[in-house]
């Protein structure tokens, strides 16, 4: 397992893809952002977007998704996000999409939260036609490598 | 049955971006998040055992469940789109419904946890000067969300577009290029 001391300003990670479908953008919509342009193919035509298109929150979470399934992946004892400093949507994502991210670390810091530290990062997440959906500057929480002991013990104090 | 077309008197109850004042301050939802849900919103986005597993959350640093933060934000948008809905009836047609284009400075500064209940307020903190796509302004705001001990959880600042009034907007000379 890396924690937050092994990690290192300047590296990279870069997210397989995955596919954005009609269902999800409607799913998600129904739920948690029920406006036309996210729900009603014609309604979306005339709207500020253009076409049916997932929300913005959406996108947002399935970037997390890609990322947290990375970092996973690449064994980094990440606790989730701290914030975003900045983050802009650039384009919709429509029905059919491929999303893939890139994250940089571009800086390294002490947390609040105890037992964790941040990284500064700079994502980028792109569709199948390599253009910018989502732009940001997020901080992360990783673990910090002296509290895994603690942590192991944990259970123990429980019991 | 084409229910999303609504007449143009609908729009009377909407506003236009000139209308909307700066420093207008809004309570506009209340959300108790179950486990469930948190779980469900967890697996599908943001699959920690933290925002997973009830159980396995105990052994991390969070010392149990929490949701996810992209779930409070998608919470925002709900009570948001909820309280438009009773605000203006146009939100229903959604050709005047304007799009977000970026936030800043997001903090989730506490952990929202099962049974937690949250509420979110804005308030219109700055009306930046700019005609976007020939017929929107920009609505900035700052956005908190409390739990049930009135304590900041999440705050952040976002900018949305919002329609501006036709008569408002500056002629062009001649007809567009």
């Amino acid at each position: 397992m890396r924690y937050w001391q092994d990690i290192e300003t300047g590296e990279t990670f870069n997210t397989p893809r995955l596919t954005v479908t009609k269902e999800d953008i409607l799913e998600f919509a129904a739920e948690f952002d029920p406006q036309p342009y996210h729900l009603d193919t014609d309604a979306a035509s005339a709207s500020i977007f253009g076409g049916l298109c997932a929300s913005g929150w959406q996108v947002t979470a399935l970037m997390t998704r890609l990322l947290s399934e990375t970092m996973q992946e690449n064994n980094i004892a990440t606790l989730g996000a701290a914030g975003v400093r900045k983050l802009r949507w650039k384009i919709p994502v429509f029905a059919g999409d491929e999303l893939s991210a890139t994250l940089e670390v571009t800086g390294s810091g002490p947390s609040q939260n105890p037992g964790m530290g941040e990284l500064e990062c700079h994502v980028v997440l792109s569709n199948q036609h390599s253009n910018p959906v989502i732009w940001t500057n997020i901080t992360l929480l990783v673990q910090l490598r002296e509290n895994q002991e603690n942590t192991d013990e944990a259970p123990h104090g429980h019991e | 049955m084409r229910h999303l077309m609504v007449t143009s008197d609908v729009y009377i109850r909407s506003r236009w971006f000139e209308d909307i004042p700066v420093g207008e301050f809004h309570v506009f939802g209340s959300h108790t998040f179950s486990e469930l849900e948190i779980v469900e919103f967890g697996k599908t986005y943001s699959p920690y055992v933290f925002h997973t597993d009830p159980v396995g959350a105990l052994d991390t640093p969070h010392r149990g469940l929490v949701a996810s933060g992209w779930h409070l934000t998608a919470m925002w948008m709900k009570m948001m789109v909820l309280y438009m809905e009773r605000f203006a009836d146009g939100v229903r047609d959604g050709r005047r419904n304007g799009a977000g284009m970026g936030i800043e400075e997001l903090v989730w500064l506490r952990p929202v946890r099962p049974g937690h209940t949250i509420t979110f307020t804005y308030d219109i903190i700055d009306k930046p000067d700019r005609i976007v796509r020939d017929r929107w302004g920009i609505i900035r705001s700052r956005n908190e969300a409390f739990n049930q001990y009135n304590e900041l959880v999440m705050t952040f600042t976002i900018d949305i577009l919002a329609e501006r009034n036709p008569a408002l907007l500056p002629q062009p000379a001649g007809s567009r290029g």
